[in-house]
C-alpha cells in the first residue's frame, strides 16, 4: 500500500544526514528500513552491492536493468539516495560508481550474519515469565488498548454503553491532540478531519502514524529522536509471545516503553516488571499490510470472541450499494456509520446503504473517497473476496479482479469529485527556459524519477514535488554543455 | 484529476505484493565436495548460503524459505524440519549447533527468524552427515537430485494452497467447482484448476522458486534422468523457475531445467565468490526479475539420457509411439517402455549410406528392382 509506506518514508526523508548516520548504527534499524521502506528493485541493488568490495560503476548498474524499466530503476535509486543508503563516488579512474554508505552497510551485514556484541535485536528474558502470557492474551490486550484509543477519538462511549472503556493515560490524549487528530474542548472530545482520515486507515498505517507523532513529540520534550526511533525499529524485529529484558534499555527508552504500553503496542504486567512483551502491533510494524491483515485486524477489528478462522473481514457490499457488516463492535459500527445510512441493527449484523447523501456527508467531514474505499477493502468479507476471485478467473483476462464492486468504488469517487474540484500539491515550479530542448530534458528526467506533477510545453514550465534532484540534473547538464 | 479513471480500481489489489517462497536444494554429495575442498570448503559454502537465505528473508516480512539436502543416498529436509523442537529454549540447549569449530554466537544479537533457520539447517545437516556411513559412500557416488526436486515441489504445492486459503482472495478450488456446477462454462472447470498458478493472477499467488546449488557431475545423475525431467516439466507447468548455481562439473539436465523454466543458470568460475554470485544473480524474486537482465545460458546442452543404459547420448533412437530414447536399437525391436514392436530392421543400412551415395543412379534402379513397399518412387534430387 503506497499510503502505508509513504508516511514514515516522508518523515524519514526529512531527517538530517547525521540522524541517519546515528540511526544506521543499529543493525535492527538498518534491517527494518531495508525491509519496510524500499521498493523491490532497490532491495536488489542494495543486496547486490552489499558484499562488493569496490563501488559498482553506474554504467554497470544501468546495464543490469532492462531498458524498459528505466523508470523503476530511477525511482529506486532516488529513494535510496534520499534515505542516505546509496551514495555515488568516483573510482580510481574517475568513473562514477555507486556504493552502499557505511554505517548502513556494516549494520545490514551484521544483521544478516550476526554480530558479536550489539543487543540490537533485544535480549530474551528467560525467566518463568516466558509462559505466563500467551499470544492470545497479547492480542486481546492489544485489541482492547487500540480500540480504546480509537473509541476515544470517535466517541463510542455514547454509542454502546456496555463496553468497558479503557482508561487512557494523559500522555495518549495529549499525543492525539498534538497530532491534531482530536480537539479537546473542555470535557468534550471532537474528532478532526485528520482524525477521520486516521480512523479509517488500516491498523498498520495507524500505528505508524501514531509512532511518528510520538517521535515528533519526543523531540519537543527533549528526548533524543534517534534513541526513540531506533527503539521503535528494535520493537519491530522482536518475537511475538516472548518476553524481553528491560535492563539493557536506556532511561529514555524505558519511558517510551511505558508510553507505548498505553497504545497496546507493548505489554508489561506492571510498570516495574523486569521484562516486557511486544504485541502483534509491534512485531508486524515492518511487514506489508497483507502480512498482518489476517491475524491483527482479525483480532483487532473483528467481533470479540470470534477471532481465528480464515477470514478477517466482515463487510459485504453489493452492487446495489447495500452494505452488510457482521460486527457488534460499537467502534466499527460508528466508523461505518460515518459514510453509510444505517438501517437495521441485529445482534451480530448491521445493514445499511451507501448513498450520495451519506458519502457527501462523510466528505464534508474531511474523509476522502480513497479512505472510504480502502477501509471497505481492508475489511471486506472473505465471501466477497472469494466471489471476486471466482469472477476474475472465469473471465480470464489480464484484468485484476477487484474485491469491491467497481460500480460502487467508481461512484464513491465520482461523488467526491462533485464537490472536490481542486487539489493542492506543495512543490516547485520550473520556468523561464530559453529553449525547448533545455526545457524538455529536465522535464523528462523529472517524469522518470517520479516527481513531475504537471507540465506545459507551450509555456515551458513544469511543476515537481521535489526539486533537489532536478536541480542537480540541471547543474550536471550545464556542466556537461560547457 | 485522473483519480477517477476506470483503470485505477484494478490496480488497488495489485499493490499488495505477495511474498515469495525460496526453496534451496543443496547438493551434499561428499565426493564432489571433497574435490572442492581447496577452493570452497563445504562449511564455508553453507555459511554463504545461510547469509543468502537471511537476505531473502530480510526482503519481505512474509517471505518463506525451505532447504532440502540432496545427499548421496537420500534427499532430506533441512528446513523446515518436522522433528524440530518447537520450544525456543530447547533449540539453544542441545548445543550441537556449532559446526567446524565455529563457536555458537551469543543468542541475542541475531534476528529471530534468521537464527531459527540457521540452527535448524546446521543441526539437520550435522545429523545427516553423522548418519552417513562409509558403506553408503562407497556404494553411491551420485546425488539424489530427483528426490530433492520432488520434495521441493510437493512443499511448494502445499504452501501455495495453504497461502491461497489463508488469503481468501484466491480460493480457486471452490471457484473451479462452482464453474463446473453451473455447467455453462463447458471446459471452464478444467481450465480453472491449473489457473491457481497461471499468469492471470501472477501477483496474487505465492511466488515460488527453486535454487539448486549443484556440485556433482552430470554422468552421476544420468540414472535419474526420467524423474528429474518429470520434475522439470512440472516446474515448467507451474511457472516455478529453477535457478542453478553450478560450483563444479557441468550438469546436462540442470541446464535444461533452467532453460525450460526460465530460471537463472550460472556456472561459477570462481567458487570462492559464491556469496556475491548468490546476492547478485539469485536473490531477485520473480517480480524484480522483470526489470533486470538475467544471466542465462545461450548454448544449452539439450542432450538426453537413454532409457536403457542411462547413458547421455548425442544421437539416439526414439520410439515413435511413446518417445522413449535408446542408445541402441532395443533387443528384438520391441520398445522397452511401451512394448510396441518397432520396425528397426533397416537401421544397419546407416553406415552403408556413404558408399551408396556415390552410385546414386544405380541405387534408384536397384531399389525399384528390390521391390520396396513404397509404391511411388522418391523423386530424385
Amino acid at each position: 500500500m503506497a499510503s502505508a509506506t509513504s508516511r514514515p518514508l516522508e518523515y524519514l526523508e526529512g531527517l538530517s544526514g547525521t540522524t541517519f548516520y546515528k540511526l544506521y548504527k543499529q543493525p535492527s534499524t538498518a534491517l527494518a528500513i531495508f525491509r519496510r521502506m524500499l521498493p523491490d528493485l532497490a532491495k536488489c541493488f542494495v543486496m547486490a552491492l552489499l558484499y562488493l568490495k569496490d563501488p559498482l560503476p553506474t554504467a554497470d548498474l544501468e546495464i543490469w536493468v532492462n531498458t524498459e524499466s528505466k523508470k523503476q530503476r530511477d525511482n529506486a535509486l532516488s529513494i535510496l539516495g534520499r534515505l542516505h543508503i546509496l551514495s555515488t563516488t568516483r573510482t580510481g579512474d574517475n568513473v562514477r560508481a555507486y556504493m552502499v554508505t557505511d554505517p548502513f552497510a556494516t549494520s545490514l551485514r551484521q544483521a544478516l550474519m550476526g554480530a558479536e556484541d550489539s543487543q540490537s535485536f533485544g535480549v530474551f528474558s528467560r525467566g518463568p515469565g516466558e509462559t505466563q502470557t500467551s499470544i492470545a492474551d497479547l492480542d486481546e490486550y492489544a485489541r482492547r488498548q487500540w480500540e480504546g484509543v480509537m473509541g476515544y477519538m470517535v466517541g463510542t462511549s455514547a454509542f454502546g454503553g456496555q463496553r468497558d472503556m479503557v482508561n487512557l493515560s494523559k500522555g495518549v490524549k495529549q499525543l492525539l491532540q498534538a497530532g491534531h487528530l482530536v480537539e479537546i474542548r473542555g470535557s468534550r472530545v471532537d474528532i478532526t478531519k485528520d482524525g477521520f482520515g486516521f480512523v479509517l486507515q488500516d491498523v498498520n498505517t495507524q500505528v505508524w502514524h501514531i509512532l511518528i507523532l510520538y517521535v515528533q513529540s519526543a523531540e519537543a520534550i527533549g528526548m533524543d529522536s534517534v534513541e526513540v526511533l531506533s527503539f521503535l525499529f528494535l520493537l519491530s524485529s522482536l518475537e511475538l509471545g516472548a518476553s524481553y529484558e528491560k535492563k539493557h534499555l536506556t532511561p529514555n527508552q524505558l519511558r517510551t516503553l511505558t508510553d507505548l504500553a498505553d497504545f497496546g503496542i507493548v505489554y508489561q504486567e506492571d510498570p516495574d516488571a523486569p521484562c516486557f512483551y511486544p504485541t502483534r502491533l509491534a512485531t508486524t510494524l515492518t511487514s506489508d499490510s497483507s502480512a498482518l491483515s489476517n491475524p491483527v485486524t482479525g483480532s483487532l477489528t473483528g467481533p470479540a470472541g470470534q477471532t481465528g478462522g480464515s477470514g478477517s473481514g466482515f463487510i459485504i457490499i453489493e452492487t446495489n450499494y447495500r452494505l452488510y457488516a457482521y460486527t457488534s463492535s460499537p467502534l466499527q459500527i460508528s466508523l461505518i456509520s460515518l459514510f453509510t445510512n444505517l438501517k437495521y441493527r441485529f445482534p451480530n449484523l448491521v445493514t445499511g446503504k451507501i448513498t450520495r447523501q451519506s458519502v457527501r456527508r462523510a466528505i464534508e467531514m474531511g474523509i476522502t473517497a480513497d479512505q472510504v474505499i480502502s477501509y471497505l477493502l481492508s475489511h471486506a468479507h472473505p465471501q466477497l473476496r472469494k466471489h471476486n476471485a471466482a469472477h476474475g478467473t472465469s473471465n480470464a483476462k489480464g484484468v485484476q479482479a477487484s474485491v469491491l464492486p467497481p460500480t460502487v468504488t467508481d461512484q464513491i469517487r465520482l461523488w467526491q469529485l462533485e464537490r472536490d474540484r481542486l487539489r493542492a500539491t506543495a512543490g516547485f515550479l520550473f520556468k523561464d527556459f530559453t529553449s525547448l530542448a533545455e526545457y524538455s530534458a529536465p522535464c523528462q528526467y523529472a517524469a522518470e524519477i517520479g516527481v513531475l506533477v504537471w507540465k506545459s510545453e507551450k509555456k515551458r514550465m513544469f511543476f515537481v514535488t521535489r526539486h533537489e534532484q532536478v536541480a542537480a540534473f540541471l547543474r550536471s547538464q550545464k556542466g556537461g554543455g560547457k | 484529476m485522473n483519480s477517477v479513471d476506470a483503470s485505477e480500481h484494478y490496480e488497488l489489489g495489485a499493490t499488495d505484493l505477495s511474498p515469495s517462497l525460496l526453496t534451496v536444494i543443496i547438493d551434499t554429495n561428499p565426493h564432489a565436495w571433497a574435490l572442492l575442498e581447496n577452493s570452497l570448503p563445504f562449511s564455508k559454502a553453507v555459511a554463504n548460503i545461510l547469509v543468502f537465505i537471511n537476505a531473502h528473508l530480510a526482503c519481505n516480512y512474509a517471505n518463506e524459505v525451505a532447504v532440502v539436502a540432496s545427499h548421496s543416498q537420500k534427499a532430506a529436509w533441512l528446513y523446515p524440519s518436522q522433528n524440530a523442537p518447537t520450544n525456543l529454549a530447547n533449540a539453544d540447549q542441545d548445543g550441537d549447533v556449532q559446526m567446524n569449530g565455529n563457536t555458537p554466537t551469543p543468542q541475542t544479537n541475531k534476528y529471530r527468524p534468521f537464527r531459527i533457520v540457521e540452527e535448524q539447517v546446521t543441526r539437520n545437516l550435522k545429523d545427516l552427515i553423522d548418519s552417513t556411513t562409509g558403506d553408503d559412500l562407497r556404494s553411491n557416488m551420485s546425488t539424489m537430485l530427483a528426490g530433492a526436486l520432488t520434495l521441493a515441489l510437493s512443499n511448494i504445492n502445499r504452501r501455495t494452497i495453504a497461502w491461497a486459503e489463508e488469503h481468501g482472495g484466491a480460493a480457486l478450488e471452490d471457484a473451479a467447482a462452482e464453474g463446473g456446477a453451473s455447467g455453462g462454462g463447458g471446459g471452464g472447470g478444467v481450465a480453472a484448476a491449473p489457473n491457481r498458478y497461471s499468469a492471470s493472477n501472477e501477483d496474487e499467488r505465492l511466488q515460488s522458486r527453486i535454487l539448486i546449488v549443484s556440485v556433482s557431475g552430470s554422468s552421476d545423475s544420468a540414472h535419474q534422468y526420467i524423474p528429474i525431467m518429470n520434475s522439470i516439466f512440472a516446474c515448467q507447468r507451474l511457472h516455478i523457475p529453477i535457478d542453478v548455481c553450478k560450483l563444479s562439473g557441468d550438469a546436462v539436465f540442470l541446464q535444461q531445467a533452467s532453460d525450460a523454466t526460465k530460471g537463472v543458470y550460472m556456472a561459477l568460475s570462481e567458487p570462492r565468490g559464491l556469496l556475491q554470485y548468490l546476492m547478485m544473480a539469485f536473490l531477485p524474486d520473480q517480480r524484480s526479475r522483470r526489470h533486470l537482465v538475467l544471466p542465462t545460458r545461450v548454448d544449452v546442452d539439450f542432450r538426453a539420457a537413454c532409457f536403457c543404459h542411462r547413458k547421455v547420448v548425442d544421437v539416439g533412437f526414439v520410439c515413435s509411439i511413446c518417445l522413449s530414447i535408446f542408445c541402441e536399437p532395443p533387443p528384438g525391436g520391441d520398445c522397452m517402455t511401451c512394448g510396441t514392436h518397432l520396425d528397426v530392421g533397416d537401421y544397419h543400412a546407416r553406415p552403408a549410406l556413404l558408399p551408396r551415395k556415390k552410385k546414386k543412379k544405380k541405387r534408384v534402379n536397384g531399389a525399384s528392382g528390390a521391390g520396396t513397399p513404397i509404391s511411388t518412387p522418391t523423386p530424385g534430387p
